[in-house]
């Protein structure tokens, strides 16, 4: 867990599962679905497709409404989380999930202008 | 091998008309209308004989510029209407002809016709004309096409009686051109202006402006001064009138979307009786433009469109630079292409405006803004139908009901809001100076993001007046009274007022500003009266204040100004308004903004 804190993880959505192979990530969607067991769920992102994030441990909490996950994408182009931050939907103003993935896409279209220091390999 | 019509020259030229008649164009001829569209004068054959007096209606000078029309081919003629011109010829003007044998594939003129001479008298024009052959010839002379042109010009007294009633012809709006004067139409009026007045250095004078529709197409009519008494409480919109001796001379499309080369103004011998048969004439024309595809239209251009009022905002009241109150709404409108647009209505339409269960609502001759993105605005000169009685509007119904009550709908008005601002009008602080914001006459207007960076403490508040309206400062006579020069009159109190320097910075330059009270007290997070009790009673608490109100960002609306004073001129910044940054709409614009840098 500490190794993926100190990488650079660059924020994608499904779309983009299969360049980040092996790489970490960090994938913004809503809950859709979990899995009885508490260990996987499903997440949608801005453009209505969905990827699957597995857990270390089960759920101790509902899980619900936009989440964050930060973890690595396997060979099957799963997520496998390392951590996870639930945006409070009480709160604030609510998050536009459309308007974020927009925002993916500007990063992805310009990366001279978006340098995250992404690491060459892993 | 396509068989001409036989004997539909003869019935053409005789009055007695021929449907869909095969004819093959035998030569065809431009003749320079001088200050408006060529017109070209055609000479048809249907094997048996030939009739050069066949005019190309305007609308159709493409068919001959693009030479699709050609000696030799074969056509259809779909549409056409016959005049009959004062010595007894006639004249077809073709209204509708389809090519269906290309000149290539026809082996040179077919059959051995003759020019159809229709035994009518060839009477001499009173005109000096050397050789007036009747224009029957099947070599079309260049002096002949002269005569026929002159006969076309000529205020005569034609075949169709004044009084229009059952025994009228009339004639479609599409054949209407300057060099006839001599018509009737029957059409439906589906707009009307009201009576606009002006003055000028020439005189005074009113006008108002009507379209209107027939089946073969639309146009234009303008009526002035007297015409304006005479005309103007007679016309209803959706009925049916004969008009008769209007003058026709080239459309000025700016001011229209009506399409016809031409527009008509009444004049002192045009006349217009109402009609009761009106059944078969069109309710409207309207060329519907899809919302979508209004991006791709250039701003102030004058459009149709329809659509589902998705949503309806309340009425507001505004007052225009001229110092004029006017009423204004907007709505929204959606239609199949899953796209929005913001519509605006003015003035009473506005007021009486009904937009409860999502009326389907059409407007002809909107004017096409870029204000937001695109949006419509419903000029004088529109006419707006709720739920009319056209299959389009039907079409939207279902389409509706069925899937499209359901959708979100994309906006192609981003900025919608902003109580009474009309431009936001987004800068960066570089660009306010490179600009020269404020250099000009007039002051300029103009919206930012930026960043608090600095705060003037020291005399941000000031003893002012406690008279309700009054603002000016008050001077301390020292003796517990306070004077008000503009009021005249002293007072033992005040109330303190802010007036707030400060220096915001975003992340191309910086700018110092003034805010007046109700900014500095939006920016500050308290009202004057609490600042200058803490002022005087605690000033590290006072202190804390403008601390914490350092480094916040916000939306500021600003104006700028440059101010001489005594021979030093400098620009002036105040704060008209500060407003927090809503961050979703500054991530949609600054998404715009880059995929338009992008793209170019």
């Amino acid at each position: 867990m500490a190794g993926i804190l100190d990488v650079p993880k660059p924020r994608i959505n499904c779309s983009m599962l299969s360049q980040f192979i092996n790489r970490a990530v960090c994938f913004v969607g809503r809950v859709e679905k979990v899995h009885p067991t508490g260990k996987m769920f499903t997440v949608m992102d801005g453009e209505g497709n969905a990827a699957t994030v597995e857990l270390n441990e089960p759920l101790e909490e509902e899980l619900s409404g936009i989440v964050e996950v930060i973890g690595m994408v396997s060979n099957k182009g799963e997520i496998m989380a390392s951590t996870y931050n639930m945006l409070r939907e009480d709160k604030g103003v609510p998050f536009d999930l459309e308007l974020y993935n927009e925002a993916l896409k500007v990063i992805h279209d310009f990366p001279q202008h978006y340098p995250f220091q992404v690491a060459a390999s892993r | 091998m396509a068989n001409l019509s036989a004997g539909a020259i003869e019935a053409l030229a005789n009055g007695s008309g021929w449907n869909e008649a095969v004819l093959q164009l035998v030569n065809i001829r431009k003749i320079d209308g001088g200050s408006g569209p060529s017109r070209f004068r055609v000479m048809m054959s249907d094997g048996q004989h030939t009739l050069s007096s066949f005019m190309l209606s305007t609308q159709l000078n493409y068919m001959a510029e693009k030479n699709i029309l050609v000696p030799n081919c074969v056509c259809v003629l779909k549409r056409q209407v016959t005049n009959m011109l004062k010595d007894g010829r006639r004249v077809v003007i073709i209204l509708e002809i389809e090519v269906i044998k290309p000149a290539e594939e026809v082996a040179g003129k077919i059959g051995d016709p003759t020019p159809y001479s229709d035994g009518q008298s060839k009477g001499q024009q009173p005109a000096p004309v050397p050789e007036s052959r009747p224009p029957l010839q099947q070599q079309n002379r260049n002096e002949v096409t002269r005569n026929v042109k002159r006969d076309f010009l000529k205020k005569a007294p034609s075949a169709l009686p004044d009084t229009p009633g059952g025994s009228s012809k009339v004639v479609p709006i599409a054949s209407l051109n300057p060099y006839q004067s001599k018509w009737t139409i029957r059409a439906r009026v589906t707009n009307k202006s009201s009576i606009r007045t002006w003055s000028n250095s020439r005189g005074d004078g009113k006008l108002f402006s009507m379209e209107i529709v027939d089946e073969s197409g639309e146009i234009r009519v303008t009526g002035f001064n007297q015409e304006v008494d005479k005309f103007f409480s007679l016309i209803e919109v959706g009925k049916v009138y004969y008009i008769s001796k209007g003058s026709l001379k080239i459309a000025n499309k700016q001011y229209t979307s009506v399409k016809n080369d031409y527009e008509m103004t009444l004049n002192g011998e045009s006349t217009i009786i109402p009609c009761e048969d009106n059944c078969d004439v069109p309710m409207v024309q309207c060329d519907f433009v899809s919302i979508g595809d209004l991006e791709n239209r250039d701003k102030d251009a004058i459009v149709d469109v329809i659509g589902v009022c998705k949503s309806v905002d309340e009425v507001t009241r505004l007052t225009t630079k001229s110092n004029r109150e006017v009423s204004k709404r907007t709505l929204s409108l959606m239609d199949m292409s899953g796209k929005l647009v913001t519509v605006t209505l003015w003035g009473e339409e506005a007021e009486k405006f009904e937009g409860s269960g999502q009326p389907i609502v059409a407007i002809k001759g909107a004017k096409l803004s870029d204000f937001g993105g695109r949006s419509l605005s419903a000029s004088f000169n529109s006419t707006m139908m709720i739920n009319p009685d056209i299959p389009e509007a039907y079409k939207l119904r279902g389409w509706f009901d069925k899937e499209g009550h359901a959708m979100e709908g994309q906006s192609l008005t981003e900025v919608r809001g902003g109580s009474g601002r009309l431009m936001e009008n987004w800068k960066t602080l570089a660009d306010v100076k490179s600009e020269h914001l404020g250099h000009g006459d007039k002051a300029d207007y103009y919206s930012c993001i930026a960043t608090i960076v600095f705060l003037r403490k020291e005399n941000c508040l000031y003893q002012a007046c406690p008279s309700q309206d009054c603002n000016k400062k008050v001077v301390d006579q020292q003796n517990g009274m306070f004077r008000c020069e503009k009021c005249d009159k002293e007072f033992p109190n005040f109330k303190y007022r802010l007036i707030l320097s400060a220096n915001i910075a975003d992340y191309a330059d910086n700018q110092w500003v003034t805010c007046f009270q109700e900014s500095a007290e939006a920016i500050l997070g308290q009202n004057a009266a609490y600042l200058g009790q803490l002022k005087d009673s605690n000033e590290s608490a006072f202190d804390e204040i403008f601390q914490q109100a350092n480094f916040n960002t916000f939306i500021f609306r600003n104006r700028v100004k440059l101010e001489t004073y005594n021979d030093e001129s400098r620009i002036k910044a105040t704060v008209m308004d500060v407003k927090p940054v809503d961050h979703r709409e500054y991530s949609k614009r600054l998404i715009v903004n880059i995929r338009k840098m992008g793209a170019k």
